[in-house]
C-alpha cells in the first residue's frame, strides 16, 4: 500500500521521466564516445566491456548520483512544500515506512537507470568490437555491483532531503558532497568506500584488487546505517517539534 | 520600482536562506586537498609550468568544471522555490511591477551570488596558498592581479551559463527537471571543451577559459586559445536569447 501511495505522490512531479531521461543521457556517453573516436578504444587490449566501462563509468556514476540527488530532493520537496508531511503525520502510518517506501522507489528507479546504462555499454561493445559477444550473467553482475555501490549514496541523499525542509539546502549539501568526494583521490582504499565516492568504482577494478566482497559488504552496511540514522532523526524531530 | 530596489528586495527575501554558507563550504573543501597534497605541484611531469601556477590552476579546476555550474543551479532553485511556498510569487505578480524587470532583478541576484562565491574563492586561495607556502617552504602565492584576472575570466564565462540556467528554471516549473537538466548538463562539459563547437555550449565556458589559462602557463602542452570571433558573438547571443525568453515567460505558469 505504501508503495502505491508514494508512487501516486510522484505522479505529476516528473520523477520517473527524469530518471528515464538521465538513463538515456548516460547511455549516450559511450555511444558518442565510440562514434567520435572508436579507434582509441578498439586498439586497447582486454575485455571490451571493461574498456568501455573504464572510459565512461566515471561520468555515468556522476550522472547517476546527480539524478538520484535531484530525485531525493524532489521526493521530500513534495512533502514539505505545502505541509504534506504534517498531514502524513496525522495518518495512521509509521513514519519510518514512509522513508522505506521512498527508499524502495529510489532504489528501483536507480536499478532501471543502471540497467539502461549497462545495456548501452554492452550494445556499444557488441557493435564496435567484433570479438565480443554479450553474455547475460557478467552483465547482470556488473549492473548489480554498480547498483549496490550507488545505493548508500541514494540512501544518504534521501536522509539529507528528509532532514532539510528547504530544497536548496538539501540540494546544495548533496552537490557539495558529490564535489568534495570527487576531488579526493579515488585510489585511497578507505575514501573509496564512502558514499558519493564508491559509485566511481567499477566491478573490474574492484575484482582486480580483490575488493568485491569488501565493497558489497560495506555498502550494504552503510545502507543499513543510514536507514537507522533516518529513524533516529525522525525520533529527534518528533521530540523537538 | 527600478532594478536596484527590486534587487534589494530580492536580497532581503533570501536573507535567511543560509545560501552563503552553502556557497562557502565547497570553496573551503576545494582547497583542503590542494594544501594537503601541495607537494604534488612540484612533480610537473615535464610540463613546463611553475609550481605556484600549477597550484592555482589545479585548485580552480574543480571550481570551474563542477562547482560554479552546480552552485548556480542551487541558487536558481533558491530563487524560484522561496516564493512557491504560500503562493508568494502570486502576490509579487499582482503588484504593479514589471514582470520582466522582476525577472531581471532575480537574475541580478543570481550573478551577485556567483560573484560572492568568486570573492570567497580568491580569499580561500590566498589563505591556502599561504598555508601551502608555509608547509612546503616554497612561495606559492601569486600576485593579486593575475589571480583576480583568472577568477574574473571564470566569472565572466559563467554569466551566459547563469542566463541559460535561469531560463531553464523559469521555463520548467517542475523543479526536478530544472535542476536535473542543470546538473546533468555539466557532466559532458569535459568532453565538449575538446571539440570545435565548445562555444555553443555555455556550461563549458568557465572550464575552457581556465584551460586556456593553463595553456598559457604551460606552453605547448594544451593548445587552446580564445577565438574571440565565433565565441563572443555566440556568448552574447545565447545570453540575450536566454534572458529574453526568461523575461517573456516569467510568471506564465502562475498567470494561467
Amino acid at each position: 500500500m505504501i508503495l502505491g501511495l508514494e508512487t501516486k505522490k510522484l505522479k505529476r512531479t516528473g520523477y520517473f521521466p527524469a530518471f528515464l531521461a538521465g538513463g538515456l543521457l548516460a547511455a549516450a556517453f559511450p555511444l558518442v564516445n565510440m562514434l567520435a573516436r572508436s579507434e582509441t578504444f578498439t586498439a586497447l587490449p582486454g575485455n571490451p566491456f571493461d574498456i568501455l566501462t573504464d572510459a565512461n563509468g566515471q561520468m555515468m556514476a556522476m550522472l547517476n548520483m546527480l539524478v538520484s540527488l535531484c530525485g531525493a530532493c524532489m521526493m521530500y520537496h513534495t512533502e514539505y512544500a505545502d505541509g504534506g508531511a504534517q498531514r502524513m503525520q496525522t495518518l495512521p502510518l509509521r513514519s519510518g515506512r514512509l522513508f522505506g517506501g521512498k527508499l524502495l522507489i529510489a532504489s528501483l528507479v536507480l536499478a532501471g537507470m543502471v540497467a539502461v546504462e549497462t545495456a548501452a555499454l554492452a550494445g556499444c561493445a557488441a557493435h564496435w568490437f567484433p570479438a565480443y559477444t554479450a553474455q547475460l550473467p557478467p552483465l547482470i553482475r556488473n549492473a548489480a555491483f554498480q547498483w549496490l555501490v550507488t545505493l548508500p549514496t541514494v540512501t544518504l541523499t534521501l536522509v539529507i532531503a528528509s532532514v532539510c525542509k528547504n530544497m536548496w539546502v538539501s540540494l546544495g549539501t548533496g552537490v557539495i558532497l558529490v564535489f568534495t568526494l570527487s576531488i579526493f583521490p579515488q585510489d585511497n582504499p578507505v575514501l573509496s568506500l564512502f558514499p558519493f565516492s564508491a559509485p566511481y568504482q567499477t566491478l573490474a577494478a574492484a575484482a582486480e584488487n580483490g575488493r568485491v566482497l569488501l565493497f558489497s559488504g560495506v555498502c550494504a552496511a552503510e545502507v543499513a546505517a543510514f536507514v537507522l540514522l533516518e529513524l533516529v532523526c525522525q525520533k529527534v524531530r518528533r521530540c523537538a517539534e | 520600482m527600478n532594478l536596484f530596489s527590486l534587487a534589494g528586495v530580492e536580497l532581503k527575501k533570501i536573507r535567511r536562506s543560509k545560501i552563503l554558507l552553502i556557497l562557502l563550504i565547497p570553496v573551503i573543501m576545494m582547497w583542503i586537498p590542494s594544501v594537503v597534497n601541495a607537494a604534488i605541484n612540484f612533480d610537473t611531469r615535464d610540463i613546463p609550468i611553475t609550481p605556484e601556477k600549477n597550484f592555482l590552476i589545479q585548485g580552480f579546476m574543480g571550481m570551474a568544471w563542477f562547482m560554479v555550474p552546480a552552485t548556480l543551479v542551487v541558487c536558481t532553485v533558491l530563487l524560484t522555490q522561496t516564493e512557491r511556498s504560500g503562493s508568494a510569487i502570486l502576490k509579487m505578480l499582482s503588484l504593479p511591477v514589471n514582470t520582466a524587470r522582476l525577472c531581471l532583478a532575480k537574475f541580478a541576484v543570481l550573478i551577485l551570488l556567483a560573484s560572492a562565491q568568486m570573492v570567497m574563492t580568491i580569499g580561500a586561495y590566498y589563505i591556502s596558498a599561504a598555508a601551502a607556502s608555509w608547509l612546503q617552504a616554497y612561495p606559492f602565492v601569486l600576485e593579486p592581479l593575475y589571480v583576480c584576472r583568472v577568477a574574473l575570466s571564470i566569472y565572466a564565462g559563467a554569466i551566459p551559463m547563469a542566463a541559460v540556467f535561469w531560463m531553464v528554471a523559469v521555463l520548467i516549473p517542475t523543479p526536478i527537471f530544472a535542476t536535473g537538466v542543470g546538473l546533468a548538463s555539466l557532466v559532458p562539459s569535459v568532453l565538449i571543451i575538446n571539440t570545435k563547437i565548445w562555444f555553443l555550449y555555455p556550461v563549458s565556458y568557465p572550464f575552457y577559459l581556465l584551460m586556456v589559462e593553463y595553456g598559457k602557463a604551460a606552453e605547448g602542452v594544451y593548445a587552446a586559445r580564445v577565438d574571440w570571433l565565433p565565441w563572443l558573438p555566440a556568448a552574447v547571443l545565447i545570453t540575450a536569447i536566454a534572458l529574453g525568453i526568461a523575461c517573456m515567460r516569467f510568471g506564465a505558469a502562475e498567470r494561467r
